[in-house]
């Protein structure tokens, strides 16, 4: 075959090729086919989209602690109890796998008995791990077992070290563990009685209701010991097996179906779920319309759910506006395309029906101040100019496109003991704190001998935002006249200083939530807390507020508690252990066919809850994604015009 | 040839193992494996929890020499890494516990399938378009041309992939704009186009290098007999100069033959394709030192297997190279 002919059959290959994969046949879905196309009674198979942004690194109930984690967790593993999705405002448990609330009572010495009950004839999971791959039902000692594993050194449960401050006998079986280098499975750990099939105690050395957060967190939900035992990462009959970790069996309103690396997680619902339905009651009034229709209908109320792992932001706006998410978080790189100046929805989304949310996280963020540095440490007024000086709301609009609310207190939003009313005395007044430095003893940041006074400003990472952000707040305490010097850390290296001691002023610290309360962020300034031993990096000691700690920790909730949270509170602001910036707050949108039907913080995306409009998507999805076939031609064309002359400059030699 | 071969293979062993003490020096002195676990347990974790994460993993031992007493001294983390690796034992990962024979196994195939086609479309397609210019040097689409590639060669990659992206998969809709599935032929449509943006990304380049290359083949004495000869300049192009012109290719492409199966970091990661690109950025992220040391391992092995490669067939191809 000549030359020429080659080309003349490679171009006609290349726009048979071309035509039909460009044109039509190709679809740019990214998704595989749905696990069933309609449900069994014949209603079209409803499965919700969304992303996640890694991997989780562990599903074991007793170890998952990260976001990602606790999210894929949520859907698979039921707790003891969970948070009710309507009512935030306080926050509210209502019963999960447990029958009722635990009941509660008190022993001598503040000893506290919670008595609780399980639900009979939850069934774990259809599985292999049990006979006949059929999923057990769930009894007392699956709790036992989950306590057990707790205080086991090799699954490295993070709640371990608070747990054992109170659950009697926890950290002995632990400590013993530890030495002997393997846990023994046959101890029973005093603090957890097995009373019955259903029942069982857990036995507190100490007053702590804050146990019943815990309850509602996956670290005591009940495992089941075959699904530990048969997932045990090794070949068997020549078929290896996952570890437990990547394997959870568990109660929940959905499965693990697939779990593809780097890729997708896809859940499908647990046909045999029956703990929990949807609630009767709880929401605002103006939502009553949408949510009563729900009320009491038995969960999840999706088919499916698909979750993509994405690791850059760009393609989950890019899949959103093609309409294959249902919902997305607001990031910085599709914040200005989404969000008009005056934090609205931009006018072309609102007429695609998008809703825009924004949720407020039970979160803090702050600087901290070195208690124990003998510049700042001594000098209470010092900290105060050094707070007033920072120009948190301007460092919000620039850094966080202004989403975020300007902390007041430490105590976010939601939690008992937030005060609407309360400002931060030392918040942002540049001449109140000019005047404070020079009651400090620096008047225009020099001291009695003229000198500048100089202080050292540990930050996080060196990534361009980091950066910018650092030079922001080196030049807000600048103002007054001082000098500081900016250090550049790795993240870690800058959690080590903190656990040290070994800085003066450290930006990015923080506290979310674990449970929705003030013992939860008032715990970060208790002095026994001073690392090692705990979070409270400032190393704030006061005397007064380690007494009013102790007193609230353990009482319930109540005007009498609020007084004395309101008083720790004021002795913060007072002492200034901190510089506080915000909690957190986040934009995200949802489309018109999956309508957000919860509104709790505390849930991580309470999946059972999702609701969705299969036809409405599949029209619009039609819509938002036709095919333009001018570029097809003007790439034939152009190929057309190259091989053309090509074939011309043969021929001349 | 045999001990040739010997040599070079005994070689490898004090190159490794360099390489595998400066990963070691690197990665610990920019970071202790306290930080690490610090940044792995997230800044709830208490001092407790971080001495329980490195005890488990074995970070808490000496890092070279063990000059604990009583203790023996190759009871250090890096003896005992450099002695799980010569047997070819990876390891698990420090972060998720995943043996990482494991992890390397499954991201290798969705790599090579992003590479191994724009690696090799990529090849024939710079060397049809250094001929083609070749054959019309010096005419005004040879300029036009020679322009175009120095500015492919400006653009960073990342600006091909946004823009891809936004135009092909979002705009004109033909292909997902994210994602991947191992599915037969139906797999193609995720890997189009961040092959084709492969491709262009590295056109620029390769081109340029080609057609200076074919020019140098042009210049020699045979192609001056051939030409007096009254063969045509096509066939002098395809017969000739392609062929003693690949000699010279050999070097630079068969030693980034072994680096195929590593991936694209940055296209892996836009796009979502679960290769070892992707496994690499995520270790470093993280840091799981496990990955990256394994990675380091692989990456310097194929890199030397590579090299070898590269003389073996430089010597295959030119009958005037032996090799002692």
């Amino acid at each position: 075959m000549s030359i020429l002919k080659k080309i003349r059959r490679s171009a006609l290959l290349a726009a048979v090729f071309l035509c039909p994969m460009l044109g039509g046949s190709c679809s740019n879905n990214p998704y595989p086919a749905p696990t069933q196309e309609t449900g069994a009674d014949g209603s079209p198979w409803k499965v919700r989209y969304g992303a996640l942004s890694e991997d989780p690194r562990s599903l074991d109930p007793q170890v998952c602690y990260d976001t990602v984690g606790k999210r894929v967790i949520e859907p698979v593993q039921e707790c003891l109890l969970e948070y009710h999705p309507f009512k935030t405002d306080p926050y509210e448990l209502q019963p999960c796998l447990l029958e009722a609330l635990p009941e509660r009572v008190a022993g001598e010495g503040g000893k506290t008995t919670f008595r609780c009950t399980l639900k009979s004839g939850i069934l774990f999971h259809d599985d292999p791990c049990f006979p006949g791959g059929k999923g057990r039902e769930v009894v007392a000692t699956d709790v036992q077992y989950a306590f057990q594993r707790i205080a086991d050194p090799k699954v490295e449960c993070p709640a371990l070290s608070t747990l054992q401050d109170y659950v009697a006998g926890l950290g002995e079986v632990f400590e013993a563990a530890r030495k002997s280098g393997e846990a023994d499975y046959s101890r029973a750990i005093s603090g957890l009685q097995v009373t019955g099939k259903y029942t069982f105690e857990i036995h507190l050395t100490q007053v702590y209701p804050q146990l019943l957060y815990w309850l509602a967190m996956p670290f005591t939900a009940p495992v089941a010991r075959e699904a530990v035992e048969y997932y045990d990462g090794k070949a068997h009959d020549g078929i290896a097996r996952d570890l437990f970790r990547f394997h959870p069996v568990g109660t929940g309103p959905f499965q693990i179906s697939e779990w593809k690396r780097n890729t997708r997680i896809r859940f499908v619902r647990n046909p045999h779920y029956r703990t929990t339905t949807f609630p009767k009651d709880g929401w605002n009034p103006a939502r009553a319309a949408e949510l009563e229709p729900l009320a009491g209908r038995s969960l999840p109320l999706v088919d499916e759910v698909c979750m993509t792992i994405f690791r850059e932001s760009i393609p989950i706006f890019l899949l959103f506006r093609q309409g294959y998410l249902d919902s997305m978080s607001v990031g910085k790189d599709a914040f200005s395309s989404l969000i008009t100046p005056g934090r609205d929805l931009s006018e072309k989304y609102k007429e695609r029906g998008v809703t825009l949310h924004r949720d407020t996280e039970p979160s803090t963020y702050y600087m901290s101040l070195n208690m124990e540095d003998p510049v700042l440490g001594p000098n209470r007024k010092l900290r105060q100019a050094l707070s007033a000086a920072f120009n948190t709301p301007t460092y919000l609009d620039i850094f966080y496109n202004g989403v975020p609310i300007v902390a007041q207190q430490l105590m976010p939003p939601g939690i008992a003991g937030h005060k609407k009313e309360f400002r931060n005395p030392y918040g942002y007044n540049l001449e109140k704190a000019k005047a404070l430095l020079a009651d400090a003893g620096y008047p225009n940041g020099r001291d009695a001998s003229g000198k500048v006074l100089e202080l050292t400003l540990d930050t996080s990472g060196g990534s361009a935002d980091e950066r910018l952000g650092a030079e922001f707040e080196q030049r807000q305490f600048e103002q007054l006249g001082l000098k500081i010097k900016v250090v550049e850390n790795p993240f870690a290296r800058l959690m080590e200083k903190l656990d040290q001691g070994s800085f003066q002023i450290a930006a990015g610290s923080g506290w979310g939530a674990d449970y929705p309360d003030p013992e939860n962020f008032l715990f970060l300034y208790y002095s026994k807390n001073i690392p090692p031993a705990g979070k409270n990096a400032s190393r704030y000691k006061s005397p007064e507020f380690d007494g009013l700690f102790d007193q609230m920790a353990t009482m319930e909730n109540g005007p009498q508690r609020e007084e004395i949270v309101s008083r720790m509170n004021a002795l913060l602001a007072e002492d200034v252990p901190h510089v506080l910036l915000m909690h957190r707050s986040l934009f995200s949108l949802s489309q018109p066919w999956a309508p957000r039907i919860q509104s709790n913080p505390m849930l991580e995306g309470g999946l059972k809850y999702a609701v969705l409009d299969p036809r409405q998507r599949g029209e619009l999805q039609k819509q938002w994604n036709s095919k333009s076939l001018w570029p097809i031609i003007l790439l034939l064309v152009v190929f057309a015009a190259a091989s053309a002359a090509g074939i011309r400059a043969y021929r001349r030699n | 040839m045999f001990s040739y071969l010997l040599r070079r293979l005994l070689f490898f062993v004090p190159i490794v193992a360099g390489v595998m003490l400066l990963t070691f020096a690197l990665f610990f002195m920019v970071q202790s494996p306290k930080a690490m676990a610090h940044r792995v347990l997230g800044p709830k974790a208490t001092p407790k929890a971080v001495e329980l994460w490195l005890h488990n993993r074995g970070y808490d031992k000496p890092l070279l020499i063990n000059q604990i007493p009583d203790q023996p001294w190759h009871d250090s983390l890096f003896i005992s890494q450099m002695r799980r690796l010569a047997t070819f034992d990876l390891g698990r990962s420090d972060v998720t516990g995943r043996p990482l024979s494991e992890v390397f196994r499954q991201g290798a195939l969705p790599s090579l399938l992003l590479t191994v086609p724009a690696f090799l479309a990529g090849l024939a397609m710079s060397v049809g378009l250094a001929l083609y210019l070749v054959f019309i040097r010096n005419a005004a689409a040879d300029l036009f041309a020679s322009l175009l590639c120095v500015a492919l060669m400006s653009v960073p990659v990342m600006v091909y992939v946004i823009f891809g992206q936004y135009l092909v998969a979002q705009v004109f809709n033909y292909f997902p704009a994210f994602g991947f599935q191992l599915n037969g032929w139906s797999t193609a449509k995720f890997l189009f186009l961040p092959i084709a943006l492969m491709i262009v990304s590295g056109l620029g380049a390769d081109v340029r290098l080609f057609r200076a290359l074919f020019l140098e083949e042009l210049g020699q004495d045979y192609i001056r007999t051939a030409r007096a000869k009254g063969v045509s300049s096509a066939v002098v192009l395809l017969r000739h100069v392609l062929k003693n012109g690949l000699i010279n290719l050999i070097t630079l492409v068969v030693a980034s033959l072994p680096f195929l199966i590593m991936g694209s970091l940055l296209l892996e990661n836009f796009f979502g394709i679960p290769g070892l690109g992707n496994v690499l950025f995520t270790a470093i992220q993280m840091p799981d030192f496990a990955v990256v040391q394994a990675s380091v391992f692989l990456g310097s092995l194929l890199y030397l297997g590579g090299l070898l490669l590269t003389d073996l067939c430089y010597a295959w191809a030119d009958p005037r190279i032996r090799l002692h």
